[in-house]
């Protein structure tokens, strides 16, 4: 079936963006940063329906919707109204401070808007070329973010980003040059279409072993650079940590899904042309490498937002061991971990910079007392940190569980005991980082001033679609997951 | 059909060769004028395989794809790069942080394991014209080499753009290129994210006075 929705969601918040840069008054841009937002996330709920009720759906034959894509769809949708709400108190607090000059703020809130519309077209296209050429821009547009306030530190991790990515992802162009090549040799010629994952997928049995596996390679290395995979991560940590709150909470919670978008769609014309040990154990590798590199990272880290960003390194890499167990629980299991570990970053994310805020400091042991001087967000931290390190009844406990349970009905028994063991020693880490912050007695000079409104209705938002994915997975969610879980395990 | 198959799989090879050649003198390159000028070269060279392979197949896309790279990547991005050297007024030497032979050697090795690997495919290998797939593969490998070898942001854009037009060559080689929007769509992303990297080179030059490339405050 057609659908327009596919082609106009995109251009939604691009003509937002675009509008923003005519608007001057800071209400005014934060109304329309709201209002876009919840069009977006309108616009993908819609887009879910129609996949729940006629399957894939296209557009303009070069854009498709299927179960795997509308999971990511909601994530963008849902991460962009809840940034957007918590924007509202957190740039006021900002401009009061004089941390973002008011006259930029039209800017920065159009390159949001644009960085989403990129982040959409990425998850929306059926050409791998345009999704290629989406992912970069989202790097371009979020480089620009991350480099906004423009000081040292922030233009550093802006310039690591922009140059280790883009060179990461060309390589991805590279692995779809060599897959599409290899398409349409087995096609017997270019058509309309060639280089649609859906038309290169129909036919991904009779391609060549040979070229499929140095090109999935490729992809591999592209796209695992940008979605942070180690040992590729480097840029992560330090572009995560110097964004502004609501970029980093975008970046971790939906960009670096997006990246692994595009590994799955690569995974499973991978499995078709070369049988699935393959490309299971690629992702295998670098997602139980992910896990022990971030370990000792998050283990000394003082940095607030730089823990948050190595934590990001093991939850993707979760996501590939998950992936890369297989079969249906492993692969429900990761795309759980998709959605649980977006939500929850983005919550951590928003209480981090609020904590920043208040005591003026990223570093945790000069932060004490935060739930005495701020109890809601205080408590949110709380929530969001043992989510993290996966304690039930939160939603990353259920997703990390059905990863080791696949991992164990594989027989791959030395990465389920390499990650059982990592996590039990993150765990210790986290709440030793997290306990310090939390208790004691405030500094004098920390502001204890009353909690904004709006940041913390957007994280409550997210606290409960933690906690009713750590309970009980609704029925329509479950059925989207395994359907997901089905086109990609085949 | 202005060309025999023959006669142009012939030439994408000496083509290649070129590309190589360049890529070689980007590299072994001590000053970066004498980098820009190379990447621009290879750029030119790269848009006469478009022309080529134009003329072989018959196929219109790659005429108007070959006079696209010419026009962004041998005349736009050189004059960028150009542009903002005598902006920051920066020392032309290039330091390496490897030394030179060891980096030439790794390049040696690069080449050897790329010609290697393509003499392992099978039937596939007709897809693709002449050693288009080895060359572009080299090319990506030693971009990144000369990323990773040098501290200086402009370098590292050097280094990228050669990446780049590695993948175009292949790309240009495999059956009959990619459709011309995909091909259009990936050089503006190319010359956008130069764009946006030349910007953060100019602002962290009026701020703090030093290479982008060189900072390392952000560790551990």
């Amino acid at each position: 079936m057609t659908s327009h929705l596919l082609w106009i969601a995109p251009l939604v918040p691009l003509a937002v963006g675009l509008v923003m840069l005519l608007v001057r008054d800071r209400r005014m841009l934060a109304a329309l940063d709201v209002a876009g937002s919840l069009a977006v996330l309108g616009l993908t709920a819609g887009i879910a329906r129609q996949v729940a009720a006629h399957g894939a759906v296209t557009a303009l034959g070069v854009f498709r919707a299927d179960d795997v894509a509308v999971i990511f769809l909601l994530l963008v949708g849902l991460l962009a109204v809840a940034v957007a709400v918590a924007s509202v108190g957190w740039m006021r607090h900002e401009v009061a401070r004089g941390e973002m000059r008011e006259d930029r703020l039209r800017w920065y809130f159009a390159l949001v808007h644009g960085f989403v519309a990129t982040m959409l077209v990425t998850v929306l296209s059926d050409n791998l070329g345009i999704l290629w050429i989406a992912m970069e821009g989202t790097t371009i547009t979020s480089a620009l973010l991350v480099g906004f306030h423009g000081d040292k530190h922030g233009l550093e991790a802006a310039w690591k980003y922009i140059i280790v990515t883009t060179i990461g992802i060309s390589f991805g162009l590279f692995g779809t040059v060599l897959v599409y090549g290899a398409a349409a040799h087995a096609q017997g010629g270019v058509f309309a279409g060639a280089m649609n994952w859906s038309s290169i997928a129909a036919v991904a049995h009779r391609l060549d072993p040979g070229i499929i596996r140095i090109g999935f390679i490729f992809v591999m290395v592209g796209y695992g650079t940008k979605a942070g995979l180690a040992p590729l991560h480097m840029w992560l940590p330090d572009a995560h940590s110097q964004a502004p709150t609501p970029v980093s909470a975008l970046l971790s919670g939906a960009l670096i899904k997006c990246a692994l978008f595009g590994i799955i769609r690569f995974h499973t014309i991978a499995r078709d042309a070369c049988g699935p040990e393959f490309s299971h154990g690629l992702l295998l590798a670098f997602g139980i490498v992910s896990v022990v590199v971030a370990t000792p990272f998050i283990i000394v880290q003082h940095d607030l937002k730089r823990l948050l960003g190595y934590h990001s390194v093991e939850h993707v890499g979760i996501i590939a061991l998950g992936l890369g167990f297989g079969g249906r629980v492993g692969t429900y299991g990761a795309l759980l971990h998709v959605v649980n570990h977006g939500v929850t970053k983005a919550l951590a994310f928003l209480v981090a910079g609020d904590a920043i805020g208040r005591y003026g400091t990223r570093d945790m042991r000069l932060m004490k007392g935060f739930l005495g001087i701020a109890p809601v967000a205080g408590t949110l931290l709380l929530m969001g940190a043992f989510s993290l390190a996966g304690t039930p009844p939160f939603s990353i406990f259920v997703s990390e569980l059905l990863v080791v349970r696949a991992g164990i009905a594989a027989g791959r028994f030395v990465p389920v005991a390499v990650f059982l063991a990592m996590v039990v020693v993150i765990f210790a880490g986290l709440v030793h980082h997290v306990g310090q912050m939390a208790f004691g007695v405030a500094d004098a000079r920390a502001e204890r001033g009353r909690e904004a409104v709006t940041p913390i209705l957007a994280m409550a938002l997210l606290a409960a679609v933690m906690i009713l994915f750590g309970t009980w997975i609704p029925f329509r969610p479950d059925r989207v997951l395994q359907s997901a879980a089905e086109i990609i395990v085949g | 059909m202005f060309l025999s198959v023959d006669l142009a799989t012939r030439l994408i090879d000496v083509l290649g060769a070129l590309l190589l050649f360049t890529m070689l003198l980007i590299l072994a390159s001590g000053q970066l004028f004498r980098a820009i000028y190379a990447v621009a070269a290879q750029a030119a060279f790269l848009g006469v395989a478009g022309a080529v392979l134009a003329a072989a197949t018959g196929n219109v896309d790659l005429w108007i794809i070959a006079a696209i790279t010419i026009g962004a990547k041998a005349i736009f991005l050189p004059w960028l790069l150009l542009r903002v050297v005598r902006r920051v007024q920066i020392s032309r030497e290039i330091e390496a942080v490897i030394p030179m032979h060891v980096t030439l050697a790794l390049a040696a090795a690069i080449v050897v394991l790329a010609f290697h690997l393509n003499a392992s495919l099978g039937p596939v290998r007709q897809a693709i014209t002449g050693n288009a797939l080895p060359v572009g593969v080299t090319l990506i490998l030693i971009g990144v080499l000369v990323m990773a070898s040098r501290r200086k942001a402009l370098v590292q854009m050097v280094g990228l753009f050669a990446s780049e037009n590695g993948i175009f060559f292949t790309a240009m080689a495999i059956s009959q290129g990619m459709p011309l929007i995909i091909e259009i769509g990936v050089i503006l992303d190319v010359v956008l994210g130069a764009l946006v990297m030349g910007i953060l080179v100019l602002r962290v030059r009026s701020s703090v006075d030093a290479d982008i490339a060189d900072l390392e405050s952000l560790k551990g």
